[in-house]
């Protein structure tokens, strides 16, 4: 019996090993998904790994640089086939790339097959995106009113156009309009800005009108921006404006975010984490719009390039001035249109009018400066006295309504010069005023209290014919210019002539002191020989050759000399040393000053 | 002593002159103190205080020390709500005489002046005297110098002739005003451009009138 028992529990074992091997088998099976395979830089994929079998099998997430896995949820399933328990298990990991590329997943079991992600700059991701991540391209197209919102409903641009076909230079006002859902956009980053450069605005209005809007049952916040459109060259353009945003965008997919959409809360989707901020451009629905050329036919020689509907005034700064006192002429251009095209030179050139050029200023009636005022002024002065009259002046603009230049036309206006005061200043005020007064002759006018009357000698004063001081008359400064010329020149003379005697005076000085050193040298000379006779000869001729032939009456030491040159000739006396020196001495000092000491 | 021929020549050169100046005189007058100070007076009847204080400060630089004159500039100046200038002893003796009788003492002074340096150096004896002149030539001459020198403001002075005259930041008739003149204001000018005279006020406030407003006291063309 044991043997049989044996066999029939081996043969139970080999069934319920057959039976169970399928759910083994199952349980070891592992699946890996990418959706989408292709994503824009921004965005993130999200990797499905099904794992089925009797229990969750621990997975390892894959590593690969440039991209971050993170688990944000799992799933669970229990099937129960043929009796058989089958559990299958998903795990949701959200893939997001840090850089632009190709990026290939390995596969989560050796067996698995790699998954491969295409990861595109910012923008340029294509239709297979998955709908519930921001996007900067709209996902769906224009709405019947215009509006066109982003993929995820977050915000719109519109740009609203009074007309679709406008004339070169054409000045339009336009509106754009930038829908904000509340709570998905946390910031605007700038203005709006035209798509391509066929046109220009101008005159944006820096702070934009803001209201709020309810659009499919959504809160937005509406900001309304104001311009003028102009084009700048003609043709048929496709016009769109764009405005950059920061957006938050869902991390979780649409399904899972219905509850925080369902509750409108930005609070519980950044509570949750399920929304991180994101830099978008949004773009409007473009616009057709066809640019006419300006026709050449017609056009008037002072069109400036205004186009729109305008009317002209005129008027003058007084209707009286006098000769002389500048004026102002205005013009008044009103209207709606391009006004930075609005021009004129107004009155160019006029008879007994000196013009000078205008200048303009500009009223505007609206926020572009589509509709206003611009009034140019030109100063003028009347060169004549009289009446006058000033032409009508003339404006010439396009008209896009009656499509045809039109030329505007302002009256002429009439204004009486008056003789300038200035004229009048060296002249009487009035015949019956002044006449006698000026003159001096008849009976002075009675004058006013405090004024003291008039001087009756008027006519019998000489008068001038000049109000400038005499010396300050070039006429008048001749003689004191000639005088001065004389007195320097007889001054000169006089010192030259004194010069010339000073001269002379010298020259004689100059012969005294030549002899006086040879008579010097000569007494010397005798001296040291001892020669008594020749000494005193030369000293008699040297003191009688510079005393001329009369001797100095004061001169006793000179007699004295005298008699002891004789005594010396005639009774050869010697002079003792001293006695040669004094005797030199006396004659030195003779000789020099014409005295001795 | 002095040599003939500087003589002689200063002889030639005052007969020139008085010729020349002769000549000169012989054109027909056209300003006389007494007429200017009449024609002010008429300009004060008729209402127009600007002209009127005109031909008198005309009036008052060919006969500076009539007290007419002066009174009507003040009672016009003071009728208009002006100030009147007041002048110090220096100014009133400096301008005693009128720019005519200065103009002839300063070349008095100058002769007498060249005649006292020729004669010192011709002869030094009465030195004394000829200290003298000299300090007199000096004299005569500094007074003029000294009334061209007072004179000068007033030659390149103007009159405001009309009510309320905008004075502008800049030469052009569309400048932006700075204030208003009254009539009769008298005023300095320092710079002309075309049209437009640069002045100063007495309150040392500056800018460019148009010349249809104002009206030299001494015409340019009168001036050096």
């Amino acid at each position: 019996m044991r043997p049989d028992f044996l066999r029939g529990g081996l043969l139970a074992l080999m069934v319920y090993l057959f039976a169970a091997a399928p759910a083994i088998a199952i349980a070891s099976l592992i699946n890996a998904t990418l959706q989408p395979s292709q994503i824009a830089m921004g965005e993130s994929a999200e990797l499905t790994i099904t794992s089925s079998g009797s229990s969750m099998q621990p997975v390892t997430l894959p590593e690969v640089a440039g991209l971050e896995f993170r688990v944000i949820g799992q799933s669970h399933r229990i099937d129960i086939i043929n009796g058989a328990t089958l559990v299958t298990t998903a795990l949701i990991v959200r893939v997001t790339p840090r850089a632009v590329g190709i990026f290939t997943i390995p596969g989560i079991t050796p067996k698995s097959e790699p998954l491969v992600l295409r990861v595109n700059p910012d923008g340029s991701r294509n239709s297979s995106v998955l709908g519930n991540l921001s996007s900067g391209t709209p996902s769906t197209g224009a709405r019947a009113d215009g509006i066109r919102m982003t993929a995820d409903g977050s915000a719109f641009v519109r740009l609203i156009l009074p007309k679709r076909e406008v004339y070169v230079g054409e000045s339009i006002p336009v509106d754009i309009e930038v829908g904000m859902r509340d709570g998905f956009v946390s910031s605007l980053n700038g203005l709006p800005t035209l798509t391509g450069a066929d046109f220009t605005l101008n005159n944006l209005s820096r702070q934009p009108e803001r209201v709020p809007k309810v659009i499919d049952g959504k809160e937005f916040t509406l900001l309304t921006w104001h311009s003028l459109l102009a084009a700048v060259k003609p043709g048929k353009f496709s016009l769109s404006v764009e405005s950059p945003l920061t957006v938050r965008i869902r991390t979780r997919p649409q399904r899972e975010s219905l509850l925080e959409d369902a509750l409108g809360d930005p609070f519980m989707q950044n509570f949750f984490g399920a929304s991180v901020p994101k830099d978008i451009t949004v773009a409007s629905p473009p616009s057709d719009l066809t640019v006419l050329s300006l026709p050449a036919e017609g056009r008037p020689p002072d069109f400036s390039g205004a186009v729109g509907s305008f009317k002209i005034a005129s008027d003058l700064s007084s209707a009286a001035a006098a000769a002389g006192d500048p004026l102002t002429l205005r013009m008044h251009v009103s209207g709606a249109g391009n006004f930075d095209r609005v021009d004129s030179t107004m009155l160019e050139r006029l008879d007994t009018w000196k013009t000078y050029p205008p200048k303009s200023s500009f009223k505007p009636s609206d926020p572009v400066g589509y509709k206003g005022e611009k009034t140019f002024e030109q100063p003028l002065i009347a060169s004549k006295p009289g009446v006058q009259t000033l032409p009508g002046m003339t404006f010439s603009y396009f008209d896009p309504a009656t499509r045809r230049y039109e030329t505007a036309r302002s009256a002429p206006l009439a204004v009486t010069i008056s003789p300038s005061l200035a004229d009048t200043s060296s002249s009487a005020p009035s015949a019956s005023v002044a006449a006698a007064a000026a003159t001096g002759t008849g009976t002075p006018a009675a004058p006013p209290i405090g004024l003291r009357p008039d001087h009756l000698a008027a006519t019998r004063e000489a008068g001038q014919n000049s109000l400038s001081p005499l010396y300050l008359q070039p006429r008048f400064l001749a003689l004191p210019s000639l005088l001065s010329l004389a007195f320097a020149g007889g001054w000169l003379g006089l010192r030259r002539r004194a010069s010339d005697s000073n001269g002379s005076r010298s020259g004689r000085d100059r012969a005294v002191a030549q002899a006086t050193h040879r008579a010097v040298m000569e007494l010397q000379t005798a001296a040291r020989a001892g020669n008594a006779t020749r000494f005193f000869n030369a000293a008699r001729t040297a003191l009688l050759a510079t005393v001329g032939a009369g001797l100095d009456a004061e001169g006793e030491e000179i007699r004295q000399l005298f008699a002891l040159a004789d005594e010396a000739n005639y009774s050869g006396d010697q002079p003792t040393t001293t006695e040669f020196e004094r005797w030199i001495e006396i004659v030195r000092q003779r000789l020099r000053n014409g005295k001795p000491s | 002593m002095i040599g003939r021929t500087p003589l002689a020549m200063l002889g030639l050169a005052l007969a020139l002159m008085g010729c020349h100046l002769r000549a000169a005189d012989a054109d027909e007058p056209r300003y006389s103190a007494a007429a200017l100070y009449n024609l002010g007076n008429s300009y004060a009847r008729a209402g127009k205080p600007g002209l009127a204080v005109l031909n008198y400060e005309r009036a008052s630089l060919l006969a500076p020390n009539d007290p007419d004159i002066a009174a009507n500039l003040r009672f016009v100046r003071a009728s208009s709500h002006l100030p009147s200038e007041s002048t110090g002893r220096f100014t009133r003796a400096v301008t005693v005489a009128n720019p005519t009788v200065v103009s002839w003492l300063g070349v008095a002074g100058l002769a007498v002046l060249g005649a006292s340096v020729l004669l010192g150096i011709v002869s030094s004896r009465r030195r004394w005297m000829r200290h003298a002149v000299t300090v007199l030539g000096f004299t005569l001459i500094g007074f003029t110098v000294c009334n061209a020198v007072i004179l000068w403001p007033t030659l390149h002075a103007a009159v405001v002739v009309t009510g309320a005259t905008p004075v502008r930041v800049s030469p052009v008739p569309m400048g932006d005003p700075l204030f208003t003149l009254p009539e009769a204001e008298t005023v300095k000018i320092a710079a002309e451009h075309e049209d437009f005279v640069l002045i100063r006020t007495a309150a040392g406030k500056t800018g460019w009138v148009s010349r249809a407003n104002i009206v030299p006291v001494v015409p340019s063309e009168s001036l050096p």
